[in-house]
């Protein structure tokens, strides 16, 4: 497992330098328009001075692969450079933002997990019950409202018209994360569960499969022959094996999630990562998109090693050992 | 099923009922905030906190306070050399008592308020204006709006690198600062009424300031002399946070502060607005008519109080055609006159934009001292005019006019616009194609002259007609997009900067709008207006056609925070 473990982290620094690479050569002069100079200093027409102490001082001057070599040698020191825009520090920008895109992550994957598995459970343990037509309504409407709109509707209900049905009394916050009128975690709540709704459909309809796929299969009945209750045939044989695909969902989704939910967070007012680089994209601040994907892709690799490594744990015939390959 | 696992089976869905439940469980608290009534003064409605949407600015500090959401920060926490009042734009002291200039215009002095501070007790000097002019002059810096002191002797000479000191800048001694200008500028004493152009503590820019042991940097919790101080660093994308400065060397503000709460969507601060918690959001568009239905619209469209709580009053910003006075097609000023008769402001202002802007009548907009209802000759749709005037031109229907590229940068919406502008031109027969590039690109197209017809925004610096006339039509200057040259125009832009008298200056100022207007340099589409609106505890809440609040004079109602 532990050789597993230093291989997939040696895999991952190739991934990480192309990575690199390609948003370099993306961001060459005449792959993408817009002159980084006029990023920098805006419309306002400048002198030819102060336009070459601005090239100068970016290392704009420089070839592309100096550049390249720079930034590596800055990315190894723990420098993403400056923003054009902000003239801050892309590391305390991103440093600023990751924690928030993590809370929200993980909270809604808690709810993702709760909600998703827990329907996706009651709905194939009761087959054809009216909890499970109710969860196979509830996914289907949810899987395809925009994520945009749910949000919009939860704002307007919890935040407006609960509030006036109760005058003033019962509320949540509509937005942001933090004010004068809410303790903070209540304003995790919408976001969170906005952005984990899509996915908690699709969890509870792969659990569903998954469960009544197992619950079909021969070494269960063998075990009910043995006389096993039907709860430990549900959780030690059926559920175990039907989570596999589930956690890998889970996992790839909390990974989307780390990249921030742009939606969501646009809609939420929320200061995570991938509003920052939506932002930034548009206002082509080039060290800002890069460093915000570096640390993405980074994020993304750790998720899935750590997916990946608990698969041995769901299923004991999954096995890394070197004797396996 | 075992009673154990169905008892597992029902923590976890209690569990993820519970959660989906503390959206109807979660109750509101009180606002601890602002709500004793404030403490200062007898008016029984001072205090309370105003809470204000803005945008995440992109900076607040005065070095580069470039946009509207930054300045709109910077000027509750800084107080430059003058002031503007709110409604009228008139020149008004603030940290200078007063002030003169010499016969020429070239000369100012400046008498600073003794006695004034800034947030940490340092005095203001005059020292202190010339450490902060410096600092935006200073190319390491990076500033974008060092602009504002292109006119202040030794500028060229700190952008090239080639000093250390804006030569033109003398600190005579305490609170007496000289300013040297290159050339006369008679309307200089509104460039200094520019927030950017504030004092700055030396020692907070260059060692940050201590908060609860932290040295946070001065850009995230900036020192100012103004009316309102930072109460905590900004917090960014979320908050900015400023409270009442008791030891403000003016009258104090009647509110404890405001919270600046920065969104990134228009819609969400609208609905925290209809929430209850915001004070003030902009209008998304198509909302504006049930907004002045819900709320009552302000009589001058600037002052907000309870029933008459939606502002819809012009601002001091334009949106223009450019054309190149340089091509071959356009440098014939009947051509261009025709173009510009043959656009449709008042369906663009209804059509695209709801009516949230006003059909432009010349490039200077209502609001700026000097303002003329035909300052454009050519400003107006008429398309029997047109086909005329391009028959003049020698293109009878169109015909031999090459095909008009209508450029514009892309992803802002400008598309929209040109299309109808293209059909516009199509009536009088000239056909065109859209060409959408990207904003650095199309900046570039206009800087190198590679464009035909192209779109640009402008607003207002100060509330000045020269901020419209000197930079879009100077033929030297930088921001001459449409690269309209006429001799007389640029030696009566010179006068004007050195005429004194104020009346005679702004006359002079008419004549030359009207000059450029005749020859329809570029086409003035549409002025832009207020779209915002104020919760009805707001009172005397006055928004300013450039767009900055009057933090300092109004009050809430109820003095109290919005729950």
């Amino acid at each position: 497992m532990l050789k597993y473990i230093l291989k997939r982290i040696l895999q991952m620094i190739p991934v990480f330098l192309g990575v690199t690479l390609l948003l370099f050569v993306l961001r060459a002069p005449g792959v993408l328009p817009g002159d980084p100079v006029r990023m920098i200093t805006g419309e306002r027409a400048i002198s030819d001075e102060l336009r070459d102490q601005i090239i100068e001082a970016n290392g704009l001057d420089k070839s592309l692969p100096q550049q390249y070599v720079i930034y590596l040698n800055n990315l190894a020191h723990g420098d993403l450079g400056e923003s054009y825009q902000k003239q801050r520090s892309v590391v305390d920008i991103l440093a600023d933002k990751f924690p928030n895109t993590l809370r929200l992550a993980i909270a809604a994957i808690v709810i993702e997990i709760f909600m998703g598995v827990g329907a996706g459970l009651i709905s194939a343990i009761k087959q054809r019950s009216f909890s499970d037509v109710f969860v196979t309504l509830t996914t289907s409407v949810l899987v395809s409202v925009p994520v945009f709109w749910l949000g919009m509707l939860l704002q307007m209900f919890f935040g407006i018209v609960v509030k006036d049905w109760t005058g003033g009394a019962v509320s949540l916050p509509i937005s942001g994360m933090s004010s004068s009128n809410y303790p903070d975690w209540m304003h995790l709540i919408l976001p969170a569960f906005t952005l984990a709704s899509v996915s908690s459909a699709y969890v509870a309809r792969i659990m569903r499969s998954q469960m009544l796929e197992s619950m079909g299969q021969d070494y269960i009945r063998t075990a009910r022959a043995k006389g096993l209750a039907n709860n430990a045939v549900v959780r030690k044989h059926a559920l175990k094996n039907a989570l596999i695909p589930v956690v890998t969902f889970i996992g790839i989704d909390f990974g989307v999630m780390m990249s921030g939910a742009i939606l969501t967070e646009t809609i939420f007012s929320w200061p995570g990562v991938g509003r920052e680089i939506f932002l930034a994209i548009g206002q082509r601040d080039w060290p800002v998109v890069i460093g915000g994907v570096i640390m993405i892709v980074f994020a993304v690799m750790f998720i899935n090693l750590i997916i990946d490594v608990s698969y041995a744990f769901l299923d004991p015939r999954i096995r890394y050992g070197g004797a396996a390959e | 099923m075992t009673e154990k696992f169905r008892k597992a089976v029902a923590v976890a869905l209690s569990l993820a009922l519970a959660l989906s439940m503390l959206g109807v469980a979660g109750c509101s608290t009180a606002s601890d905030e602002g709500g004793d009534g404030g403490d200062g003064g007898d008016n029984a409605n001072m205090g309370g906190t105003f809470n204000f949407y803005i945008n995440e600015p992109a900076f607040i500090d005065p070095v580069n306070l470039q946009e509207s959401e930054g300045t709109q920060v910077g000027q509750a926490v800084f107080d430059s050399l003058v002031g503007f009042d709110y409604l009228t734009s008139e020149i008004e002291p603030a940290a200078a008592a007063t002030w003169e200039a010499t016969e020429e215009a070239k000369v100012w002095t400046f008498n600073l308020v003794e006695g004034a501070t800034f947030h940490n007790g340092d005095p203001v000097t005059a020292a202190d204006f010339k450490y902060a002019w410096e600092r935006i002059c200073n190319p390491e810096n990076e500033s974008e709006i060092s602009y504002h002191l292109a006119s202040v002797l030794g500028y060229d000479a700190m952008q090239a690198g080639e000093a250390t000191e804006l030569e033109g800048v003398k600190a005579i001694d305490d609170y007496t600062l000289e300013v040297t200008l290159t050339e006369s500028f008679a309307d200089f004493e509104y460039v200094v009424g520019h927030p950017a152009l504030a004092p700055v503590p030396q020692d907070a820019v260059e060692n940050g300031t201590d908060v609860d042991g932290t040295m946070v940097a001065f850009g995230e919790m900036p020192i100012g002399n103004g009316p309102f101080m930072m109460s905590e660093p900004w917090a960014h994308d979320q908050y900015i946070k400023v409270a009442r400065n008791d030891d403000y060397y003016g009258t104090p503000a009647n509110i404890d502060g405001v919270d600046f709460r920065i969104f990134a969507d228009q819609d969400t601060a609208f609905l925290e607005f209809q929430a209850g918690n915001i004070d003030m959001a902009s209008i998304p568009v198509g909302q504006i008519q049930s907004t002045v239905e819900q709320y009552g619209e302000s009589p001058d469209g600037y002052t907000a109080n309870a029933g008459e709580q939606t502002l819809l009053g012009g601002e001091l910003a334009i949106y223009y055609l450019l054309m190149n006075n340089t091509n071959e097609t356009l440098k014939d000023p009947n051509v261009r006159a025709a173009l510009s008769l043959a656009v449709n402001r008042e369906q663009i202002a209804e059509k695209i934009f709801e009516g949230t802007r006003i059909p432009a009548t010349g490039i200077v907009p209502p609001g700026i001292v000097g303002f003329q209802e035909d300052g454009f000759e050519y400003s107006k749709y008429d398309v029997e005019a047109a086909k005329a005037m391009l028959a003049e031109a020698g293109y009878p229907d169109g015909e031999g006019l090459p095909k008009i590229a209508l450029e514009y940068n892309t992803g802002s919406g400008h598309e929209d616009i040109l299309a109808l502008v293209a059909d516009d031109f199509a009536a009088i027969g000239i056909e065109t194609e859209l060409l959408g590039t990207e904003w650095g690109e199309y900046l570039d197209k206009l800087t190198e002259k590679t464009y035909m017809v192209g779109r640009l925004g402008w607003i207002a610096d100060y509330p000045i007609m020269d901020n419209f006339l000197y930079p879009i039509f100077k033929s030297d200057s930088g921001d001459n997009y449409a690269f309209y040259n006429n001799a007389t125009v640029d030696s009566m832009l010179e006068e004007a900067r050195q005429e004194t008298d104020g009346d005679a200056r702004v006359e002079t100022y008419r004549e030359i709008e009207k000059i450029i207007g005749s020859e329809a340099a570029v086409i003035p589409v549409v002025f832009y207006r207020h779209t915002r609106v104020a919760s009805d505890r707001v009172m005397d809440g006055v928004l300013s056609p450039n767009g900055l609040m009057n933090f300092e004079e109004l009050y809430l109602s109820d003095g109290a925070a919005t729950e």
